[in-house]
């Protein structure tokens, strides 16, 4: 009988080999375990014993052939005899199934196998066998992350490993699929990367890791994917802050704190109501926009984890005090970290009122996948022009960030425009808002 | 190359098999010799098989112990019935003479998880690949012991790459203290991998480090099994009554690579070598025997020939075990698997459906 010496996995995880040298011919008669081959993998230099007593009837390579392994190394003829035994021994495993070996993964590689397969069997193991990828738990998640199809991704490490890097080089040749949100910081390499930061002084390294971490990612992808646009402006706030300040007592007889920014979110639910764009998001896989009927207010609130936006849920429908109950309620929750992950997800706008710390104006980062943000800074009283008169008034500044792909200036300007009227004139908020 | 140093070595037998101190014959009857050539020379058959198997595609991979047959058996032998032995991976012949199968190896060294099972009443711990862990388990179970009241010792076994480790001053440190009936045998085979021992340490000896922890320390030349097994068996029986804990050197030599995976030429000169070529402990045993035993051809060829046999056993016992079920190798690590090992289980549970459709 024929048996087939194929090249074994000789050092723990090699593809391949190169022959150095054959140390028996054509004809030579070899004992099992006798030395017949050479072979230099790119860990070591190894002599390969037989498993086969016999006469060596093939050497299908020559020094210096680069083999696979599984490719066959020799060729030899045993005795008929000694051939039985072998099969015997080989099929007795109960758990064993009809050999297919190019598909078991699960298995170790067969280096022993017969020539004589029914030609129903499965492929030779030289024609591309459809085996399943390879990629460190990391790296499958990372494409799971970017939208890329590992199985389609074409691997440069040992032995067609995928990496990191082979994921995000799939991400940017394919355009016609643009992948869910590539992030900048995946799409490129990291920009310090290499920086010697001890150069200058001294330093302490804390790993990102957490809120802050999540912070990084979502604010890195918001700012790449998109295109930023901020629109200042300002509110007269003095009455405002009146009806704050008369109604405070009612709101602390039912333990709720009263201030500016439920007043605020209101005027934003009615400015969002009246311009659902602003609303909206944009499906970057589809192309479309989807129109939201419900309108979530995300809160920036700030923690010492860093900083989390609980969402009020239909702002539109509830009172101002029941704004103001939930809002305490969240900031309370999200600050001692009982809040649940749901509380911080489905928002549809979100306002950050930086003016609870102070700053006179900044330009927010949309939180993806909204297409705007408010931003609420330091109400203090100026001196503006009332009547032609210059008169002393508390003037908030506004910001609205907004992605420009789906507002323009235009609609941003309206929509700010409806909420200074709002947040201007009290009584409007009784007479207009729902 | 630095000059080998015999500072302190013990030796009861030369490289020629000649006696240089008769006192330690004294206690070693001709039966126990025979039993210590016999299970050298097993375990060097056991393990040119391996190496064979693992060469064929037939064995995952194997650290060779080749040349260490004489520290393996001689610290084996030496333990008493009740005593505990911490193995790391390159002390089969120690394992074997602790009645360890050695088909039990050979599935453990196939990747076959289910090799690495205590054998019950043995009192081996399962091999430990990382390097000098062990060190504080066998320190623990001596403390355990001392607490309980128990008269027993207990040994760990591990490489000169082993005494670099945190764990190997923390070990020897709390031994010290603690007065613990305690034994670490080291095997000095001169390499940790590629490292060669002059750069592991600038120490003369490594038995000499016992001297900080405030703990008896012996050099034994660990090619010479009479007084491998004379020495730990005295250090073991004084820290079974005494409670006092110690190192021993057992100085030795790598013959082979580091393991199949590993490539020694690179680092090694057959210079380097050389000196150790003409120090075989099977050999010396041997010329002993012969000299003074009457250990002849047909002897030693009976020997080889039954060993042989009973190897060829140990591969038929492993190659012909039912395959441990793929989803084994998830086992025995988590109690509750993370996402990313159950999902990678999926996967491999659905291919392995995949490929018997």
């Amino acid at each position: 009988m024929r048996e087939v010496f194929r090249l074994p996995d000789v050092g723990e995880g090699i593809a391949q080999a190169e022959i150095v040298e054959y140390l028996v011919n054509v004809g030579d008669s070899v004992k099992a375990d006798q030395n017949v081959v050479r072979i230099e993998t790119d860990k070591a230099v190894v002599e390969l014993p037989s498993p086969f007593a016999g006469t060596v009837a093939e050497i299908p390579h020559e020094p210096g052939d680069t083999v696979n392994v599984g490719d066959a190394l020799l060729v030899i003829e045993t005795e008929a005899k000694a051939a039985e035994e072998k099969t015997e021994q080989r099929e007795k495993p109960a758990t064993e199934k009809p050999e297919k070996p190019e598909k078991r993964p699960a298995e170790r590689p067969r280096a022993v196998e017969k020539t004589e397969k029914p030609t129903a069997e499965a492929p030779p193991a030289e024609t591309a066998p459809a085996e399943r990828v390879m990629a460190t738990p990391h790296t499958r998640r990372l494409a799971r992350e970017l939208g890329v199809d590992i199985n389609i991704v074409k691997g440069s490490g040992p032995h067609g490993r995928i990496t990191d890097e082979d994921v995000r080089q799939a991400v940017s040749r394919v355009p016609s699929a643009p992948p869910k949100a590539p992030t900048a910081a995946a799409v490129q390499a990291p920009a310090t990367a290499g920086f010697d930061f001890e150069k200058y002084g001294p330093t302490r390294r804390v790993p990102l890791k957490g809120v802050r971490k999540r912070i990084a990612e979502v604010m890195a992808r918001s700012v790449s994917t998109i295109p930023h646009v901020a629109h200042f402006d300002e509110a007269d706030v003095t009455e405002l802050l009146q009806v704050v300040a008369r109604e405070r007592s009612l709101a602390e007889s039912r333990g709720i704190k009263l201030t500016i920014l439920s007043f605020l979110a209101k005027a934003a639910a009615a400015g969002l109501k009246k311009h659902p764009m602003v609303n909206s998001s944009l499906d970057e896989e589809t192309g479309e926009l989807v129109f939201k009927d419900y309108i979530n207010i995300g809160i920036a609130t700030d923690t010492e984890a860093g900083l989390m936006v609980p969402v009020v849920r239909d702002v539109d429908r509830k009172s101002i005090l029941e704004i103001a109950a939930d809002l305490q309620e969240l900031s309370k929750k999200a600050r001692d970290r009982t809040i649940d992950l749901e509380d911080l997800r489905g928002g549809t706008f979100t306002i950050t009122n930086v003016g609870a710390i102070g700053g006179t104006w900044a330009t927010p980062i949309i939180l993806h996948p909204q297409v705007a943000i408010l931003a609420s800074m330091r109400a203090t009283k100026r001196p503006v022009v009332r009547d032609d008169h210059v008169v002393v008034r508390t003037m908030m500044p506004l910001t609205l960030s907004f992605d420009h792909r789906v507002l323009d200036g235009a609609d941003s300007g309206r929509f700010i425009n409806h909420v200074k009227e709002l947040l201007e004139d009290p009584l409007r908020m009784l007479v207009d808002v729902a | 190359m630095k000059e080998e140093s015999n500072k302190d070595l013990i030796q009861v037998m030369d490289p020629d098999g000649r006696i240089v101190d008769k006192s330690a014959l004294k206690a070693i009857k001709e039966s126990d010799m025979l039993e210590m050539y016999r299970l050298m020379n097993f375990t060097r058959l056991w393990n040119s098989k391996a190496l064979s198997l693992q060469r064929q595609g037939r064995m995952g991979t194997l650290a060779s112990v080749r040349g260490q047959e004489a520290s393996n058996v001689g610290m084996g032998l030496a333990l008493g019935p009740e005593d505990w032995f911490c193995p790391s991976f390159r002390e089969y012949g120690a394992m074997f003479a602790r009645g360890i199968r050695p088909e039990e190896l050979y599935r453990y060294w196939g990747g076959d998880e289910r090799g690495a099972r205590p054998l019950e009443g043995s009192r081996v711990m399962p091999v430990c690949i990382t390097v000098g862990s062990h060190l504080l388990h066998a320190a623990g179970i001596a403390w355990g012991a001392k607490i309980r009241g128990e008269r027993i010792a207990v040994m760990s076994s591990s490489g000169d790459g082993s005494t670099s480790q945190g764990d190997f001053h923390e070990a020897l440190n709390f031994a010290g203290v603690f007065k613990l009936p305690v034994v670490f045998a080291i095997q000095n085979n001169h390499w940790a991998i590629s490292v060669p021992v002059e750069k592991q340490t600038a120490s003369e000896t490594l038995a000499e480090k016992a001297c900080a922890y405030g703990i008896r320390g012996a050099r034994v030349d660990g090619n010479d099994i009479i007084a491998v097994y004379s020495t730990v068996k005295k250090l073991l029986d004084v820290a079974r009554s005494d409670y006092r804990p110690a190192l021993v050197e057992l100085v030795t030599y790598r013959m082979d690579d580091h393991t199949t995976a590993d490539d020694a030429s690179r680092y090694r000169t057959k210079e380097m070598l050389a000196p150790w070529q003409g120090k075989d402990p099977i050999d010396r045993l041997r010329k002993y025997l012969s000299a003074e035993h009457g250990w002849d051809d047909q002897k030693e060829k009976g020997l080889i020939e039954e060993l042989t046999a009973e190897v060829e056993q140990c591969v038929k016992e492993y190659e012909g075990a039912p395959h441990p079920p793929p989803e084994q190798i998830f086992e025995h690590t988590y109690a509750e698997l993370p996402w990313h090992l159950r999902e990678e289980r999926e996967e491999l549970l659905q291919q392995v459906g995949d490929a018997e459709k």
